[in-house]
């Protein structure tokens, strides 16, 4: 048996860093670092990535500061065995990036259809909260993609990994975190 | 591709039942190969994070989830070496008498080809090999007495000790629970500190996880265990009557054959009817042991009623275990509830984190935006659940079957059916019930039942045991009815769900067809 006593293994804790590519070469940083530093993406498209902000934002301040769009597409961008999305353990079959794809499709087709041309992201606050309101009911007309209310839950999951699931994230909240081994390797 | 040296007995899978049977048969000196198709995990591996937790659980699997109540299974399921085990919560309940009797005492559903009593010494056994926590005289209420369990209960938190009031209100007894955890130190592994991440895997060895137990005790013995090895097939003799061995692929995705005297298929309860049907013949046309055409057939799920409540105090929800502090048999009985049937298991006082499908953000699905977060900030002081696990009936229509879609193997993806029947809905709704009666009676603030889609949790059968080939897969030992050297062990072979997690009853089950299998050496092995 490995002998590992009481958080022997907390290395400090800078947490949440992943393995980003930067100038050729991987460094570790946190999502919220990889979106300050203006990290590239590697599978989103960019229109893609606005949406999934926007969304993001909508389903759990603070998700567009913490790396929301960083942490999924350095999440699709690897082999889905290593993945480390709720999308995971909600059984859509990877590679995952077709989910992303057909959900931000979906939003975009049902927001510019209701608005205007207008995308989800060119919504007002209200506009976006009215729309994600409906879609985890279902009841966005018209709607052709995932079901509105399983996007919502794995979005909404991906939000809430991100702003409250971190170490960052149970200070806020004033929740001791108490690892045993804290998340430090890349997350 | 490569045949390799034929061994004593080749196991597929490194969860729960297969290292119980590695560690019997290595420990015999028999010769032992477990194959398992994830990673080979460490201890050091399991980060304490539900982020990092999701590591150790499948990415997307083959199988394609039907019916008004698909199984769900990637939260619960395992991938590599412990299995869904590596990450389990360890609540160690036992099925009672009257789960092994329900067609003679009910005539509903379908009895086991044995009772209680063959399967209590195999209770104390796993108690003493793996290390329980609890009170077994104060479970006595409720079944018959057997051996005290190794250590004494674990220590109990105010988001446990809480609910007490309600559940005396409702006059429901609650015990210590039963858990497969160190409450002191045991064996040479540490006590649990109660930190809370039992369910993305305990790195200190403190719940008794495949690792640190049975696998443990078989890789000393001299088991080999090869990761990344994913076995499409069992093999049969030419006149179809013995198994020769199993068909797998390496991590390179390169053929292999391992021969072996006995295959044991630890796989997990959809997994090995999907090889079973996999590997038909001309002389197993519809698949290996499936005559009966039951190899796939009655697949059980169990369901919970969580009943959810924001306390005006702090419970320090963050404290404990994911495993229960108190649990209750004072429904189990299959007729507890007016006009439903089938036994209800009452667990209470868990640890909460805040993401991952059981985290307290998923408590109230309906809010997002400010709402969430003002929600999270009052529930990450007062926020605390109880649960209910019910009981479904074994339904033939609740089944698995190949696909004509295949995985990166060439092996035909499966599709699992799964709809709760009525008696089902009846009890899940009845638990709802008595489950705000209690919170009101403890004194919450805020309470609430998080009724959406019915849960499908612990998925169980499609390889059942009974009497004989005409009314199951496999006897009471796992062995198949049609193939004598070909087992099958884990959650698959139950005849009946009960309403308590599996867990202990698949270690017991394991221990005793292990044991049978090495008392029967010679006669099996041929």
């Amino acid at each position: 048996m490995d002998r590992i006593e009481r958080r022997q293994f907390i290395q400090g804790a800078a947490l949440g860093a992943l393995a980003f590519t930067v100038g050729g070469g991987e460094i570790p940083l946190t999502p919220r670092a990889a979106r300050a530093q203006g990290v590239p993406l590697r599978t989103l498209r960019r229109v893609e990535a606005a949406t999934l902000e926007a969304l993001g934002e909508t389903l759990v301040p603070g998700a567009r500061e913490a790396g929301i769009v960083h942490f999924i597409d350095q999440q699709l961008s690897g082999p889905p065995e290593e993945a480390l999305l709720e999308a995971r353990i909600l059984n859509v079959r990877p590679p995952y990036v077709n989910f992303y794809r057909a959900a931000t499709g979906a939003i975009e087709r049902a927001s510019q259809a209701q608005n205007d041309g207008k995308r989800f992201a060119q919504l007002d606050a209200a506009g976006q909260h009215d729309f994600v309101d409906r879609m985890r009911q279902n009841k966005i007309d018209g709607w052709q993609g995932p079901a509105g209310a399983f996007v919502y839950l794995v979005t909404r999951s991906d939000a809430v990994d991100v702003v409250y699931g971190t170490m960052e994230g149970y200070a806020g909240l004033g929740i001791p975190y108490m690892a045993h081994i804290a998340p430090a390797k890349r997350w | 591709m490569a045949t390799h040296e034929k061994v004593d007995v080749v196991i597929v899978g490194a969860g729960a039942s297969g290292s119980v049977f590695a560690a019997v048969m290595a420990k015999q000196g028999k010769k032992v190969v477990v194959l398992e198709q994830g990673p080979d995990w460490q201890l050091s591996d399991l980060i304490s994070s539900d982020i990092w937790g999701r590591r150790v659980k499948p990415a997307g699997g083959p199988f394609v989830l039907e019916g008004r109540n698909p199984v769900s299974y990637g939260y619960q399921g395992g991938w590599g070496v412990g299995g869904a085990a590596l990450h389990y919560f360890a609540n160690f309940p036992r099925l009672l008498p009257n789960d092994f009797k329900i067609k003679s005492e009910h005539n509903r559903a379908h009895d086991w080809p044995i009772a209680y009593a063959d399967v209590a010494p195999y209770y104390d056994k796993v108690a003493s090999d793996v290390g329980v926590s609890g009170d077994a005289k104060a479970e006595e209420v409720w079944r018959p007495a057997g051996e005290p369990y190794p250590m004494p209960p674990m220590k109990t938190f105010r988001n446990g000790d809480i609910w007490l009031k309600g559940f005396e209100a409702a006059g429901i007894r609650m015990v210590p629970a039963a858990v497969g955890m160190n409450s002191v130190a045991y064996k040479g592994r540490p006590a649990c500190l109660y930190d809370g991440w039992c369910h993305v895997g305990c790195p200190i060895g403190a719940l008794a996880n495949p690792l640190v137990t049975y696998l443990a005790d078989a890789r000393k013995a001299g088991a080999e265990v090869r990761p990344l090895s994913t076995v499409t097939r069992v093999l049969t003799d030419a006149a179809g009557t013995r198994v020769t061995g199993v068909e797998y692929y390496d991590s390179s995705k390169e053929r292999q054959v391992q021969e072996a005297s006995v295959v044991v298929l630890a796989a997990w309860a959809a997994q090995n009817p999907r090889i079973m049907l996999n590997s038909a013949t001309d002389k197993h046309a519809k698949g290996l042991a499936n005559a009966s055409g039951l190899v796939g057939k009655y697949m059980m799920t169990h369901f919970a009623s969580g009943t959810f409540a924001i306390f005006d105090e702090n419970v320090e929800n963050h404290m404990g275990t994911t495993g229960a502090q108190y649990m209750s048999y004072d429904r189990y009985g299959k007729t507890s509830h007016k006009d439903a049937f089938g036994s209800s298991f009452i667990v209470a006082g868990t640890a909460l984190k805040t993401s991952d499908l059981g985290g307290f953000a998923n408590a109230r699905l309906d809010l997002f935006g400010p709402d969430l977060h003002a929600f999270m900030q009052r529930a990450a002081r007062g926020f605390s659940r109880i649960g209910a696990f019910g009981e479904e009936m074994p339904n033939i229509d609740n089944r698995l079957e190949l696909t004509s879609d295949k995985d990166e193997f060439g092996m035909p993806r499966a599709r699992v059916v799964h709809a709760y029947d009525k008696d089902a809905e009846a009890v899940w709704n009845a638990n709802f019930a008595e489950g705000v009666t209690i919170a009101k009676a403890a004194g919450a603030k805020e309470v609430w039942s998080p009724r959406g889609a019915m849960p499908t949790i612990h998925l169980m059968g499609g390889t059942i045991m009974g009497t004989q080939a005409g009314n199951s897969v496999v006897n009471s030992y796992g062995q198949t009815h049609e193939i004598g050297n070909l087992y099958v062990a884990g959650p698959g072979i139950f005849a009946t769900s009960g309403a308590s997690n599996p867990t202990y009853t698949i270690f017991a089950l394991s221990l005793r067809g292990a044991e049978h299998l090495a008392a029967n050496w010679s006669t099996v092995a041929g």
